[in-house]
């Protein structure tokens, strides 16, 4: 019998760690479990007790890289409740909102993580030291239009425009908003070359069958309102999510697997996903993208397209944020008025990484009495197993390393999130 | 543009996790007035964050995963041209770490000169306090970030 443990990092950032067991007896995966750290548990107990405008305040520190999709999954729920109606222009702003954190995860994902995986480097790092230097400053460059356009709605300064449970804590100023249409302009033309690039690179086919989930909506891509939709047909709202699916507790694993209740079988959520669902309200670039990049004709399930998807969905969300820029005019009143009442809010949005549900259980003075979380990496754990079940039997002539780095390009396409499910995935292969 | 700028990163909820963070507040008061002192909740906001000093002192949580350091040592380390090679792993990858940050800067030609000082951790559960440990180490840490800025700021 042998062992090896593949990784050993000398320091690591402490927060969310990832790891992947695999054994295997002559020649047959005998064992394979994923196991992911996942914090939402503790920040649903957290809130239990606390008023309900807290809950925008907290949720986002559940993840750093995606705090918008929190914010938002959590405060369209409770003005549901509330049978709170905010202004179009708050809608519009919040979409906005959206849209930068799309690009800027996206982007992240492509640059920093996929692409050295389709190029056959180690890191970015490697992969600007060695030809491709230009191509992570331009995807740093599309990125950077996410980070400061979040930096002006989303609030980082000392008086934040923050959202809040009934809109906005301040409207942004509409030409702080304007300024930044030029740089948008040169991101739409940017993303385009970055398709074509996405477009060259080689990686490995993965055709299988898979119900994959996301919302829906018949005048625009899905951002913060909709129906849920999987591709075998079925549809659903938020108000049904706990009763269509279900979550397992998995004894390996301190995160919960998601599948649907009436046939026990994973789906999956994220950019794929929604491509695949939302054809007809992609923008004219993202169009654009999706062919340059190589995803060409949908439906596409091959998990491998993920990337492509980010790109083209980049394109949408720059597109999208420079007309909502454009059209912005200050939502009036920033903040309307709130008056909680008793009983369950459920929401979903699509988080950069996939659908993102909430749900709060309220007392009638507005304080939260249970919350519950399932973020889109959790959702996709078990079909990530899943995948690495149905992709590894064909490499496991494959020496350690090798395995170790297709092991993680399966996993790497569900993009599982950094801060608030995977830091880093640690392989060990037992081979008997 | 600043000349130094400290940088606490860490997990305000998640035990020793914190420490950077904690020792990065309380060096505010005691840095001279055009020392920038930021928080970065992410690894990922380090690498935006790299832009635009000439110095950085990044403040961090650290665990040692091999040769295992007692909880509450002071750990520095000085990042070479390459980015910060003793913080580097190689298969680091669902995450962008403080490593990949500073090597990513350093490779497109515009990182700052980078020292890292991080305190070894203990409890890094999600709703535990500063372990004791820690929690005694912390003075020591805001007076290694005190004296490393004024060595930053001497420097010609």
């Amino acid at each position: 019998m042998t062992h090896r443990s593949v990784e050993v990092p000398v320091i690591a950032r402490v927060e969310g760690e990832g790891a992947l067991h695999i054994t295997v007896e002559d020649d047959e995966i005998v064992d394979l479990r994923l196991q992911i750290y996942e914090p939402p548990r503790f920040f649903e107990s957290f809130m239990r007790g606390r008023p309900y405008a807290d809950v925008p305040d907290i949720v986002p520190r559940i993840c750093g890289i995606c705090p918008v999709a929190y914010q938002m999954s959590a405060i369209h729920g409770l003005e549901r409740l509330f049978e709170v109606e905010v202004p179009e222009r708050t809608r519009e702003l919040r979409r906005l909102l959206y849209c930068a954190e799309w690009i800027e995860s996206h982007m992240l994902h492509v640059h920093l993580l996929a692409a050295p995986d389709f190029l056959g480097f180690d890191s970015a790092i490697e992969m600007a030291q060695r030809g491709f230097r230009a191509e992570v400053e331009r995807g740093l460059r599309i990125k950077r239009v996410g980070n400061d356009l979040l930096a002006m709605i989303g609030g980082r300064e000392i008086h934040p425009v923050s959202p809040v449970v009934g809109g906005f804590s301040k409207a942004p100023r509409a030409r702080d908003l304007r300024a930044l249409a030029p740089r948008f302009e040169d991101a739409i033309a940017e993303v385009l070359e970055v398709a074509d690039w996405v477009g060259t690179l080689e990686h490995p086919a993965f055709p299988r069958d898979a119900e994959l989930v996301s919302m829906v909506h018949p005048d625009e891509y899905p951002m913060n309102v909709g129906d849920l939709a999987s591709t075998a047909g079925r549809r659903w709202t938020a108000d049904r999510y706990e009763e269509v699916t279900r979550e397992l507790h998995v004894e390996h694993s301190n995160a919960l697997h998601s599948v649907f209740t009436d046939t026990g079988e994973p789906y999956f959520v994220g950019p794929l996903a929604r491509i695949n669902l939302n054809e007809a309200t992609l923008t004219p670039a993202a169009r654009d993208a999706a062919r340059r990049a190589g995803l060409a004709v949908l439906p596409e399930p091959d998990p491998f397209a993920s990337m492509a998807a980010r790109v083209a969905e980049t394109a949408l969300a720059l597109e999208d944020g420079l007309r909502l820029i454009a059209g912005y005019e200050p939502p009036e009143p920033a903040r309307v008025p709130v008056r909680p009442r008793a009983g369950r809010a459920t929401w979903t949005t699509e988080a950069p990484r996939g659908t993102l549900y909430h749900r709060y259980d309220v007392a009638d003075d507005g304080t939260i009495l249970d919350a519950k979380i399932v973020p889109p990496t959790s959702q996709n754990l078990r079909h990530m197993e899943r995948d690495l079940r149905g992709f590894l039997p064909a490499a496991l002539d494959r020496p350690d390393d090798e395995l170790t780095r297709l092991c993680e390009m399966v996993v790497r396409n569900y993009d599982p999130c950094i801060s608030c499910a995977t830091h880093f995935l640690r392989v060990d292969v037992e081979r008997r | 543009m600043p000349r130094v700028r400290v940088i606490g990163c860490g997990n305000p909820d998640a035990g020793d996790d914190a420490v950077g963070l904690l020792a990065t507040d309380r060096v505010r008061d005691r840095v001279p007035e055009d020392v920038e002192v930021v928080t970065a909740p992410t690894a990922l906001h380090v690498l935006d964050l790299l832009e635009g000093a000439a110095s950085v002192i990044l403040v961090d949580a650290t665990r040692t995963a091999g040769e295992e350091r007692p909880a509450g040592t002071l750990v520095r380390v000085e990042a070479g041209p390459d980015g910060l090679p003793a913080l580097r792993s190689s298969l680091s990858s669902h995450g962008v770490g403080l490593a990949e940050a500073i090597g990513l800067a350093a490779a497109l030609g515009d990182g700052p000169r980078v020292v890292f000082l991080g305190v070894e951790v203990g409890d890094v559960r999600m709703g535990a306090g500063l372990s004791p440990v820690v929690e005694g180490a912390l003075p020591g840490l805001v007076d290694a970030i005190v004296d490393e800025v004024a060595a930053e700021e001497a420097r010609p």
